[in-house]
């Protein structure tokens, strides 16, 4: 645990973390002392000598005195510890994150690494100051009370020394069959879980099927395994722990016999015998609370582990040769990725001219979306090389790299800040009047009017108050104010607010022109106009060229024009409509 | 344990209560093999005879014995109870939650009721199997302990209680200035999380905007000043505390103990075996309430988790007939009388609604978003129920139709389908469990889908959610065809269905209209254009309906309809459809 500790530490707070740790051992080997001169103490006042107990009694009072001052400074110092590891540990996981690619940030990962840099570092952080101390000293002070028995007599050091190497095993046995069965209860506790996520999720269509009872049954199953689970670990644990405990009062009784023999026997003077007694009885209260205390060691455990696995995510490599970018031009060289079993990308070269409209098309899973994502360089390729004015992105600096890139995708980062702020992140030196002009293009202003503070609401963690479409309106604010020559954009969620639709297409079409433009399209409109269509299947570019040329050919973009087309012309149709009438025009 | 929690806990009471006798017992015998040292120390210091003292090594043995075993049983206990109290309040959340509206799930959300049902209810364990064990420990053992040492010597008992009173006043004391400042402690953690939610939310945004190191400053800003608040508070509350636990330790206790033996044994007030006594039980005296404070901040989330179980469970149920009244006459399929109905009590998202749906005919709801579309669909299909007015599917106000009729009556396709973890045969035959292979396939391709099942590594028998996913324009392809199987006379509609998955949207909407043909349809329409053809066009504004009538006839009148019509095809891209 201390070696973990240690691990996840920059040497300042090693230090920090070892004098922590010595001053817990100061205080544990003082309380060891202080025990042992009660010996001393006992034998002159059993043998009816008070007043010769007095100058052991002074070394005593020097002991408790040492304890108690190096308990305050340990305690205290183990607290500030942990704040300072919480505080380093933070800053640790600031910096490696902000190396990490963009295309880490999953959602799910965001809400991951929110409850790894709170709830798991609350946990590490008070392990200095809460754990540390009872688990030192439930080991260090019976140590020091085993060598004092050992040199007061050496039958009772044997009785004591003797069932040291039980207690130990016990120790290690009890934490390995919990581990062990903790993980069948936590496997059966995800399932159970998982059934109740599922459970809420599919309710409505389940009362919609009048089912509840059905999908309750499948949750019913799994609750009901995961009591099963528990009754388990309870059964297979609890004895390991009662052994435990048996082994430590075992110690004790050994002491107690041992002393007992020896001082009814008259081979050991009574304050001797009476002394053992009195530490037998102090060592085994604080091993049995370090016992308690397993579930938390081990929580602080797994928390320390899913840091460091945090900390060891591999982060984008700096530029070793800082390169600029000359020009807007965007040129893929046999790239290949990789996601997995899946290549997204399998040798994909094109360029993309300056100032220029691409279209990416194709079914789903063809690549698109990768090939976006590559260019803003969520990722970098697997193989080949993806440049822009001339410069391997991977020798380009981040800032350098977004300086010239906007992106309006359906899955954008949203804060929890409010809508204005949002926004103003695209650029934020903007003035107001600007800010507000890029809302008004991108329809944010209609969404603004019908929020309680207006361009003040908060937007709820990642935008969760907003639409899918609204987000992708504050997402084109954003790129509109950020005002870069390239701009990225999927048109994905465009169909879930046809309201604003046409606005919102006229604000891009007015934004887009003179600037180089790469659009994952699903509109034929915008198909049509772009300058380039690069058509993807199963991560290869099977047709490209312009439009006319394209359709001509009658390859698959033909088709999946005719698709588009008839997918834009869909009607609900009536059964009692009359079939005669004309669609409207 | 606080009243909530007992509340919660009523179903295992019995067992906890026994868990808690069981732990007195093993509390009382924890103190017995000392007092059979004390006898011990009679006898080797010769005040009792041998045999005595083997008869003390007996019963301290047989002390610990009881203390193992009787620990073990309210460990034991309280872990089945606590087992047992988990699965029952897991099973009672989720059978509550399948009599809440619908709209509260959807608006709460999985990730709440997920929160509840496993989280909250996960939190009570500490205190349920553990604290309640360890209160008892520590109220009986040192009064146990405490009364033997005062029957022995009042005088020793009175030395002893001098740093027990100043050590407990330093601790009450340091727990009050706690107290008084764990609301700053509550929002400086508070800040921090924010900060790192924030940062963690945020950084992907500031590097795309190529704002690095910005977000990071403020996120250390934060680390900094909270590092800075828990300095001062180590500082002021954790030293008293520390202080505290440094008086009451067992060194200091020891050191009193002997000290005052010494000057009473010199004026020969007690002898040797009291001395014994108390240096044997007076130093342990205050370790199970030292070793209470561990615990402490898993009761306060047990105690949070309690309240907000009991707040989940004040949720009123969606009241659910049990019988069906006798057929009406002939009845619209759906009629909406005077339907009023508001999300937060203050404003109305529905105001006043009459509305009739033909038996067979397609009725397309219209308007801006926030104009209450959704929400009048959601009614019929009795997500919410309304404030005021009457929802009457085939003439039977919803309220009193058992759940089963009304979704006999009722089916709805919305803009997310979400699937079960079971094959795809049992995700299609949702509503009828006993529908053959045949009439499965027949849904399946009648939605679209069928292909794609047979693609899969094991057809309809595949797992869905288990290696394999579906997108989402598959999935509602599925969702589809559940519809299809179950066959519900009306159904509600979002005609953004059709648009969700681009990649997909001719399968899926080759699937809707499938779907719609032959039934009474109540269509949410985002795009006009898409029910152009309806029998009846509402259109809502504010709550209310603004106007209704024929795509044609609308146009003519040039009201709201005209202007919604005009604002979705601007005259530049009306040619576009007649191009094609």
């Amino acid at each position: 645990m201390i070696r973990r500790l240690l691990a996840a530490l920059p040497r300042a707070d090693r230090r920090r973390l070892r004098v922590g740790v010595a001053l817990t051992v100061i205080s544990a080997l003082a309380q060891g002392a202080a025990y042992a001169l009660a010996v001393p103490v006992l034998r002159e006042l059993l043998a009816g000598r008070p007043a010769a107990a007095w100058a052991p009694l002074g070394w005593l009072a020097g002991a408790a005195a040492a304890y108690a001052l190096a308990h305050v400074a340990a305690t205290v110092y183990g607290r500030r510890t942990g704040y300072a590891l919480a505080r380093t540990l933070l800053h640790r996981m600031g910096n490696q994150v902000s190396g990490l690619p963009l295309g880490w940030f999953t959602p799910r990962r965001s809400g991951e690494l929110a409850q790894l840099a709170t709830r798991d570092i609350m946990t590490i952080m008070s392990a200095p100051g809460h754990l540390l101390g009872p688990v030192l000293t439930a080991f260090v002070t019976p140590a020091a009370v085993a060598v004092v028995l050992c040199l007061l007599d050496w039958r009772l050091g044997v009785a004591a020394v003797a069932v040291a190497p039980v207690i130990v095993a016990s120790y290690w046995w009890t934490g390995a069959v919990v581990r062990r069965t903790e993980r069948a209860a936590a496997a059966a506790a995800a399932e159970s879980a998982a059934r109740v996520v599922e459970f809420a999720t599919v309710l409505p269509a389940l009362r919609a099927a009048g089912r509840s009872d059905d999908g309750l049954a499948s949750l019913e199953v799994a609750l009901s395994e995961q009591r099963a689970a528990g009754r388990a670990m309870a059964r297979r644990a609890l004895p390991a722990v009662a052994g435990f405990a048996v082994a430590v009062q075992a110690a004790l009784t050994a002491v107690l016999v041992v002393a007992t023999v020896l001082g009814l026997g008259g081979r050991l003077d009574a304050g001797t015998a009476l002394a053992a007694l009195v530490l037998a009885a102090r060592c085994t209260e604080p091993m049995l609370v370090a016992a308690q205390l397993g579930a938390a060691v081990r929580m602080a455990g797994n928390a320390l582990d899913r840091v460091a696995a945090l900390l060891a995510t591999p982060a984008l490599p700096a530029p070793r040769r800082p390169q600029r970018i000359h020009g807007d031009d965007i040129v893929f060289t046999d790239v290949r990725m990789i996601f997995g079993e899946t290549r997204a990308l399998d040798g994909v070269s094109f360029t993309i001219p300056a100032g220029g409209r691409t279209a990416l098309v194709g079914p789903s899973g063809a690549g698109k979306s990768t090939v976006a994502a590559l260019i803003a360089r969520f990722h970098d390729p697997d193989a080949g090389t993806v440049r822009i004015g001339g410069a391997d992105l991977r020798e380009v600096p981040t800032p350098e790299l977004m300086a010239r890139l906007s992106l309006v995708f359906q899955d954008v980062y949203l804060f929890e800040g409010t809508l204005w702020d949002n926004i103003a992140v695209g650029r934020p030196d903007a003035e107001a009047p600007a800010v507000r002009a890029a809302a008004a293009d991108a329809r944010v202003d209609e969404i603004a009017r019908r929020l309680p503070q207006g361009f003040d609401t908060p937007v709820g963690p990642g935008g969760a108050l907003l639409s899918g479409g609204e987000r992708q309106r504050v997402s084109l604010a954003r790129a509109l104010l950020a005002d870069s020559p390239i701009v990225v954009l999927d048109e994905a969620t465009a169909a879930l607010d046809a309201e604003n639709e046409a606005a919102v297409t006229a604000a891009v079409e007015r934004f887009t022109a003179g600037r180089t433009v790469v659009v994952i399209a699903h509109r034929l409109e915008t198909i049509r106009n772009a300058d380039q269509i690069l058509f993807l299947d199963a991560g290869r570019i099977v047709e490209r060229g312009a439009h006319d040329a394209l359709l001509a050919a009658g390859g698959r973009y033909a088709g999946f024009c005719a698709q588009l087309a008839e997918a834009a012309g869909w009607q609900l149709r009536a059964v009692t409509a009359d079939p005669a009438a004309p669609a409207p025009q | 344990m606080g009243i909530s929690l007992w509340a919660v806990a009523r179903p295992v009471r019995v067992r906890l209560v026994a868990a808690l006798v069981f732990q007195f017992v093993a509390a009382v015998a924890s103190v017995v093999p000392l007092i059979a040292a004390v006898e011990l120390a009679a006898a080797i210091l010769g005040a009792r005879d041998s045999r005595h003292g083997a008869y003390a090594v007996v019963v301290a043995v047989a002390g610990l014995a009881v203390r193992v075993a009787a620990g073990a049983a309210a460990t034991a206990l309280a872990h089945h109870a606590d087992g047992d109290l988990q699965w029952g309040l897991r099973r009672d959340l989720a059978r509550r939650l399948g009599q809440l509206p619908l709209g509260w799930l959807t608006g709460q959300g999985a990730g709440r009721v997920k929160k509840a049902v496993i989280d909250d209810v996960g939190a009570l364990h500490h205190a349920v199997a553990h604290a309640s064990l360890d209160l008892v420990t520590a109220a009986t053992a040192p009064l146990v302990a405490g009364c033997y040492l005062l029957t022995t010597s009042p005088e020793l008992a009175a030395a002893l209680a001098l740093p027990l009173a100043a050590g407990l006043w330093l601790h009450r004391r340091a727990t009050s200035l706690a107290a008084a400042r764990m609301p700053q402690f509550q929002t400086a953690t508070a800040q921090l999380n924010a900060a790192t939610v924030e940062f963690v939310h945020g950084i992907a945004v500031v590097k795309t905007f190529g704002t690095v190191g910005q977000a990071p400053q403020a996120f250390r800003r934060a680390a900094d000043g909270y590092a800075a608040f828990v300095r001062d508070w180590a500082r002021q509350v954790t030293r008293p505390a520390a202080v505290a636990e440094a008086v009451l330790s067992a060194p200091v206790l020891l050191l009193v103990v002997l000290t005052a033996g010494t000057a009473l044994l010199a004026a020969g007030r007690v002898d040797g075996v009291e001395l014994m006594a108390f240096a044997l039980l007076g130093p342990g005296l205050t370790a199970p309430l030292l070793a209470l404070g561990y615990g402490r901040e898993e009761i306060r989330a047990a105690r949070c988790a309690a309240q907000q179980l009991a707040e989940l469970h004040a949720q009123p149920p969606m009241p659910v007939s049990a019988s069906a009244p006798p057929p009406p006459g002939r009845a619209p399929a759906v009629e909406l009388r005077g339907v009023s109905f508001s999300y937060d009590g203050l404003r109305d998202a529905l105001d006043g609604i009459d509305l009739e749906l033909a038996p067979g005919a397609l009725t397309a709801l219209v308007g801006r978003s926030g104009s209450g579309k959704s929400t009048l669909a959601a009614l019929v299909a009795r997500f919410h129920d309304p404030d005021a007015g009457q929802v009457l599917v085939d003439g039977y106000d919803v309220r009193e139709l058992p759940s089963a009729e009304l979704y006999r009556r009722v089916g709805f396709v919305l803009q997310q389908t979400h699937l079960l973890r079971a094959t795809v045969r049992d995700n299609i035959r949702l509503a009828r469990p006993d529908a053959d292979d045949a009439a499965v396939v027949a849904a399946a391709r009648a939605a679209a889908i069928h292909d794609r099942i047979t693609a899969l590594p094991a057809g309809y028998d595949t797992t869905l959610g288990e290696g394999v996913s579906l997108s989402g324009g598959e999935a509602q392809r599925i969702g589809i065809a559940r519809v299809l199987l179950a066959d519900p006379p009306i159904l509600v509609l979002d005609e953004a269905t059709a648009h969700i998955d681009p990649d997909a949207e001719t399968a899926v909407q080759h699937a809707v209209g499938a779907l719609v043909g032959g039934r009474t349809v109540l269509v949410v329409a985002h795009r006009l254009r898409t029910v152009t053809r309806a029998d009846q066009i509402v259109v809502l504004a504010d709550g209310r309906i603004a106007e209704r009538g024929r795509h044609a006839d609308l146009l003519v009148a040039d009201g709201p309809y005209a202007a919604l019509w005009r604002a979705q095809h601007p005259a530049g891209r009306l040619a576009i459809g007649a191009a094609r």
